[in-house]
């Protein structure tokens, strides 16, 4: 008859002509959400060029040129230099300008080729006739015909609809299907049945419908454009890179500056003086380090793509590290997201059912006959079947054509008794009366699959209580006895029992008909019900649940340790989440709510202490009347919150609570109405596969697998990276010192200049680039995940410590190291060191072609130049060598190096060998080639500042034995960084 | 991270910084405590000490592993720079530029070459002996006064013509003006392989007339009896040996490029990089 109804449906309503049609796609435009707008490619390349240290080295670029200008102008031999000083600094600055650009798109690319989606196709009636148009085509008044599994393809009001559910859970957050008529039945559209919205799906039934809205003016659309409202916020790890480069910048202008006074106070010209600011700019960026902080990043992002977080934004990375508040959904996320059974009552007594994800076998008792009579109503009581060809298919995994419950009972009998299909076609089904929700049972009656006996067998399940309502006996150890007031008060124990742990209790019942009453041929009539529906027999009663993840109690109390606050925010009802909180450990086995201690003490609620329940159990009604100050002091009393009822509007102003507290909130998510909170959240995370493509839109991180677990090594990876970029920086700061001391003693003492500032680019983004960003390999020092997240205010990423330490202290002894290498290679050429002190006016003299040296030797203006590069190259070959014994002290910063393992990072090896091969190739290979102004050393100079390497060594270790052994005291709080 | 986000007021950022540098509720000035400011301080004075004292011991045994008399090595003094007196730079390097009737425009020359000849005189020379052999003089001990060795007498008069002592003004006035060639000093270095090295002067583009030239010391050679050069210590009075060169046919109003070469084995003049080396180049010109 709904052939009919359906052909005759066509007839009257022929749909749009296709020229009307046309005429409103063009007035409305495609049927599409308008992607989230997009910063142009060519402002985000601009924007690299000019962030962090870009500035600070263009103004030394402008301030070579300008040098340049006015030498040329003088003319000056050596005004070239300058020029190309200059040209190599913008290079710098726009080779590390592409390559952070690169790294940002490539990451973007990953996630563009994940979003990208089959164009959908939906049905639609149009010029009088059925046909397939692609979703975008749709326009307002289109008649769209939709069937099971279909996406809507628009916002649509039925005005057809046969058993036709839709999964609104994206929209909504509500798991359950939804029904849906042709009947108004509410003011709001949200709640309204005749109304399907765009990218819910269809789960089973068909449905016709007239398109209302389409593309941005859906709800969906709408929910959108409010995320794309909500701004997006720095990244921790952003700012703290920030800070950082706040800190090196001004300490680069302000001694590049002091120094320039200094300088001019000393009669130098203002153009030396200059170019020295040049020199002290140069020598003070660590120009490699952006680069290098970006590969860190990508690389850990990488680790966690294959741990299943794939990173949208590479600092997110970080972000989820400094985490300290988790609001996660519950379903999917915690839980399997499949109903299961999870107890059995019969017999008087409850058997718990294995939930985990890979059951094969059921280890309760199963020797009670009520059991026999039991699993045969759950198998024939069924209307779920698997689909067909999954034999090789683990039975947990199969796919089921029925509704959640049906399906976790066909998988239980299937796990337990095997071949469900062939024991119903064994027990052939004569009638049968589908679930609905006003009889709240459901009911068949079969033949037995026992030749000899000829009686049918009538099964039942449904509401509990209903169930119970319709019987007079119970069976017992496969005995029927009558149900008197004993029995019922036991069923009441077991019910509330089950119920309270938060599950769906199914009840079972049946009756064999007596052959006489039924013979063979009874003609059954469901619509008549010439059967009795009474006076039953009660076999027993199934729970069901949607289990919590196997790894999730194990991750939640990880987070825990990790002083990571879980909050569970969930729009099932507070039971539900309250079980599952505290089945994985988010309320712990010993917190109470405030109700449970009203409870326990048999007071009102009003008199409980509200500081002595930990836990807290938050409906989405309380919520609503919830002043901000209310929901703050919720939020700060207890360490135990599930949020249950939420609407998903309401998880913005959870997750704005928190913010509140200057947390750095984590936030799970997978329907389109999520992703303003996943937007707001510090770090949003999507769900990979149940999540919808508007919130991955939104998320600045994607769950692979769904899995909560998941999100807690990401955590950890995240913790490290933190970490090991501390490490980097510290490595990197480091020999800025002995970069820049050249310059000041040049300044000040008048030598010949110890190191080029060219030279000084060769250290930055040569030899020191490999080892920085082997760091980020280092394993953790001890278990990062035993201590509090850090505190985004307090525990910045370059402190006061950090700074002080690698400028002051190892930094010193760096340039020490290389100045006495300088002097060595000076006083073995010729010159001793009192005779280079004020020599500088005399030596960079170009007519002066016979100065002595402390020998009476004479020496040209080129060959004192020869000896001024060999000079630099010593004085690069010391840093070199000391930033290796720099690398390896900062593998750690409070363990000692022999505890950590000096070969568990073989990266920090190739870092070492990288460092001096590019040292030994500059020096030989390219000794000869005048503008890079190295030369071939001889071998013992590489020697020279081999003690102050060991020296570094040596004093670190005494650092850190000293924070080790006295923790807390002055010398931890200064020398721990 | 809204809080984060905030902008603060410039009052605020004021009033931030005034707690930062003096905070009365912790008694901490510039985020310490006066007695934890003590120590950190005593803490890196000691630091530094003890780093400076590590320092100078280095250097101080760098400086008893040399030779006082020669380098360790001369790894950039392959060949010796040669240079000219009188040596004034102008804006292409060394130009004698002058009017022959033009007393003021060729004084400072004739003053620098006075200047610079000073030290051959005889009063100057008068510690050093006269030399007369025409080879190498090797010295293995140290038999001079003090612990030194002998080095060779140069007087100005072997400049004869272009001594400044008959004709004062090194024939500037005459447009046929005296220049002087020096070779630099290198430890033990021997030039000419046995020969002595002589100058050769030549003017760069020969467009003009050739060059007639009078080079002092006859030939314009070095005498070999002033090589090896022993160094500062052990020849405190050694002076450099000079080839005096006098320009007879200058062209008048016009620039000569003129290229003097030390010729000699051992000394090269073909390092594109060094200008200077074995080799010296300047402009003239003489106006009337």
């Amino acid at each position: 008859t709904s052939q009919s109804k359906q052909m005759g449906l066509q007839e009257v309503i022929p749909g749009l002509t296709s020229a009307r049609a046309a005429e409103i796609l063009a007035r409305d435009g495609p049927n599409a959400l308008t992607p989230p707008k997009s910063t142009p490619e060519i402002i985000k390349f601009l924007k690299q060029m000019v962030g962090g240290f870009s500035i600070l080295l263009w103004v030394g670029a402008l301030l070579c040129w300008i040098a340049f200008g006015i030498q040329v102008a003088q003319g000056v031999a050596s005004a070239f230099d300058n020029l190309y000083l200059g040209v190599v600094l913008a290079l710098v600055v726009i080779l590390t300008g592409i390559f952070a650009y690169y790294q940002e798109a490539k990451s973007t690319n990953i996630m563009a080729s994940f979003s990208k989606m089959i164009p959908q196709q939906a049905l639609v009636i149009r010029d009088g006739e059925k046909r397939e148009v692609s979703a975008e085509q749709l326009v307002v008044g289109d008649m769209v015909e939709i069937k099971g599994g279909d996406r809507i393809p628009a916002d649509i009001r039925l005005i057809f609809a046969q058993g036709c559910k839709v999964d609104n859970s994206s929209l909504t957050g509500e798991s359950e299907p939804q029904s849906r008529s042709c009947d108004f039945t509410h003011e709001n559209p949200l709640e309204t049945k005749n109304i399907a919205f765009y990218s819910t799906t269809c789960l089973e039934g068909t449905a016709t419908g007239m398109v209302i809205n389409t593309g941005d003016q859906t709800i969906i659309g709408r929910i959108a454009s409010l995320a794309s409202g909500v701004g997006n916020e720095k990244t921790p790890i952003a700012i703290e890179i920030e800070h950082f480069v706040h800190i090196v910048a001004g300490v680069a202008v302000s001694i590049g500056v002091l120094f320039f006074i200094i300088a001019v106070s000393m009669k130098y010209k203002v153009l030396d003086s200059i170019i020295f600011l040049i020199g002290i700019i140069v020598a003070n960026v660590p120009e490699g380090l952006l680069a290098t902080v970006t590969v860190s990043l990508s690389l850990t992002a990488k680790r966690m793509a294959k741990k299943n977080c794939l990173v949208k934004n590479l600092e997110a990375v970080e972000t989820l590290g400094s985490t300290s508040i988790i609001c996660s959904d519950k379903t999917g996320t915690l839980t399997q997201n499949r109903m299961t059974v999870a107890h059995l009552w019969f017999d008087d007594q409850i058997y718990s059912a294995d939930t985990s994800e890979e059951q094969t076998t059921q280890s309760f008792d199963q020797s009670s006959q009520s059991w026999a009579a039991l699993s045969k109503v759950v198998t024939l009581c069924n209307r779920a079947e698997f689909k067909p060809g999954q034999e090789n298919v683990p039975i947990m995994k199969r796919v089921v054509v029925g509704d959640a419950s049906e399906t976790a009972l066909l998988k239980f009998a299937e796990v337990i008794l095997g071949d469900v299909m062939g024991i119903r076609k064994r027990n052939r089904k004569l009638a049968e009366i589908p679930f609905n929700s006003t009889n709240k049972f459901q009911l068949s009656i079969h033949e037995t699959e026992d030749p000899n006996d000829k009686r049918f067998l009538m099964v039942m399940k449904g509401a509990p209580e209903r169930i119970l309502e319709r019987c007079s006996t119970i069976m017992i150890n496969g005995e029927e006895q009558p149900l008197d007031r004993e029995r019922a008060e036991a069923f009441q124990t077991a019910y509330m029992e089950l119920g309270g742990l938060g599950e769906r209790v199914l009840g079972f019942c049946h009756l064999y008909l007596p052959e006489d009453e039924f013979p063979d041929t009874y003609p059954f009539d469901t619509d008549s019900m010439n059967f009795p529906t009474s006076n039953l027999c009660f076999v027993g009663l199934l729970s069901m649940i949607d289990p919590p993840r196997s790894t999730v109690p194990d991750a939640v109390s990880k987070c825990r340790s990790a002083g990571i606050k879980v909050i569970m925010v969930t729009g099932d009802h507070p039971i539900t989440a309250k079980a599952i909180a505290k089945s994985v450990g988010i309320i712990s086995a010993n917190s109470e709510t405030v109700e449970d201690i009203a409870k326990r003490l048999n007071v009102p609620v009003e008199q409980v202490n509200k500081e002595d329940a930990r836990a807290a159990v938050i409906n989405g009604m309380e919520l609503k009347d919830m002043t901000t100050e209310q929901l703050d002091e919720i939020l700060i009393n207890h360490s135990e919150i599930v949020f249950a009822r939420t609407s998903p509007q309401q998880k913005l102003i959870i997750v704005e609570g928190c913010q509140r507290q200057d947390a750095v909130v984590a936030v799970t998510g997978d329907g389109v109405n999520d992703s303003p909170a996943l937007k707001k959240a510090d770090i949003g995370i999507a769900m990979g596969i149940a999540g919808s493509d508007a919130a991955k839109n939104a998320a600045d991180m994607i769950l692979l697998d769904d899995n909560f677990a998941s999100i807690v090594t990401g955590v950890e990876e995240g913790r490290l990276i933190f970490d090991n970029l501390k490490k980097t920086i510290a490595y990197t700061l480091t020999k800025n010192i002995a970069e820049l001391c050249p310059f000041l003693i040049y300044i000040i003492a008048s030598v010949p200049l110890p190191i080029g500032t060219i030279t000084i680019l060769f250290i930055d983004l040569g030899t020191d680039i490999i080892p920085s960003v082997a760091l980020a390999y280092e394993k953790a020092e001890s278990d990062i995940m035993n201590r509090r997240p850090r505190h985004k205010k307090k525990d910045r990423l370059v402190n006061e410590q950090l700074a002080v330490y690698s400028y002051l202290q190892i930094g010193i002894i760096q340039s020490i190291g290389a100045f006495l290498a300088y002097f060595t290679v000076y006083a073995e050429q010729g010159w001793l060191p009192n005779t280079l002190l004020g020599l500088r006016v005399n030596w960079e003299d170009d007519y002066y072609n016979d100065i002595e040296d402390s020998y009476g030797q004479e020496w040209t203006r080129y060959q004192r130049t020869y000896l001024q590069w060999t000079g630099y190259t010593a004085f690069f070959v010391s840093i070199t060598i000391q930033q290796v014994a720099d690398l390896i002290i900062r593998k750690t910063r409070r363990n000692s190096i022999f505890q950590q393992g000096l070969l568990r990072n073989k990266v920090i090896w190739v870092g070492i060998v990288s460092q001096i091969a590019i040292a030994l190739i500059l020096s030989y290979g390219l000794g000869s080639v005048t503008a890079l102004n190295f030369t071939p050393l001889r071998v013992q100079y590489w020697f020279v500042a081999m003690p102050y390497a060991i020296l570094i060594w040596v004093y670190d270790e005494i650092r850190k034995l000293f924070i080790r052994q006295y923790p807390g005291s002055w010398w931890d709080k200064n020398m721990y960084y | 991270m809204a809080a984060l986000n905030e902008k603060k007021t410039c009052s605020q950022r004021m009033e931030n910084f005034k707690r930062f540098v003096w905070n009365p509720d912790t008694g901490q000035l510039m985020g310490r405590t006066l007695i934890n400011w003590v120590w950190i301080s005593l803490y890196y004075v000691a630091f530094y000490i003890v780093m400076t004292g590590l320092f100078s011991l280095a250097i101080y045994s760098l400086m008893r592993t040399l030779n006082p008399y020669t380098p360790d090595y001369q790894d950039r003094l392959k060949s010796p720079g040669v240079t000219l007196r009188p040596d004034v730079y102008g804006e292409g390097g060394l130009e004698i530029y002058y009017n022959a009737s033009d007393k003021n425009s060729w004084e400072k020359y004739v003053t620098t070459l006075h200047k610079f000849l000073s030290a051959y005189n005889t009063t100057a020379q008068h510690a050093n002996i006269n030399c007369t052999s025409e080879k190498y003089f090797f010295q293995k001990s140290f038999l001079g006064p003090n612990k030194t060795k002998y080095s060779c007498k140069f007087t100005s008069d072997m400049l004869e013509n272009c001594s400044g002592l008959a004709n004062s003004t090194f024939g500037f006035p005459e447009g046929q003006p005296c220049l002087i060639i020096k070779m630099n000093r290198i430890i033990n270095f021997l030039p000419g392989n046995g020969t002595a090295p002589r100058v050769s002067c030549t003017a760069q583009h020969d467009d003009f007339s050739p060059l007639e030239l009078q080079y002092y010391p006859v030939n314009g050679t070095f005498n070999l009896h002033y090589f090896p050069y022993y160094g500062k210590k052990a020849q405190p009075t050694y002076s450099n040996p000079l080839v005096a060169v006098k320009f007879l046919n200058i062209t008048r109003n016009a620039e000569v490029t003129v290229v003097c070469r030390v010729i000699g084995t051992g000394i090269t003049s073909d390092n594109p990089h060094d200008p200077y080396e074995g080799k010296v180049e300047f402009k003239m010109r003489i106006q009337d």
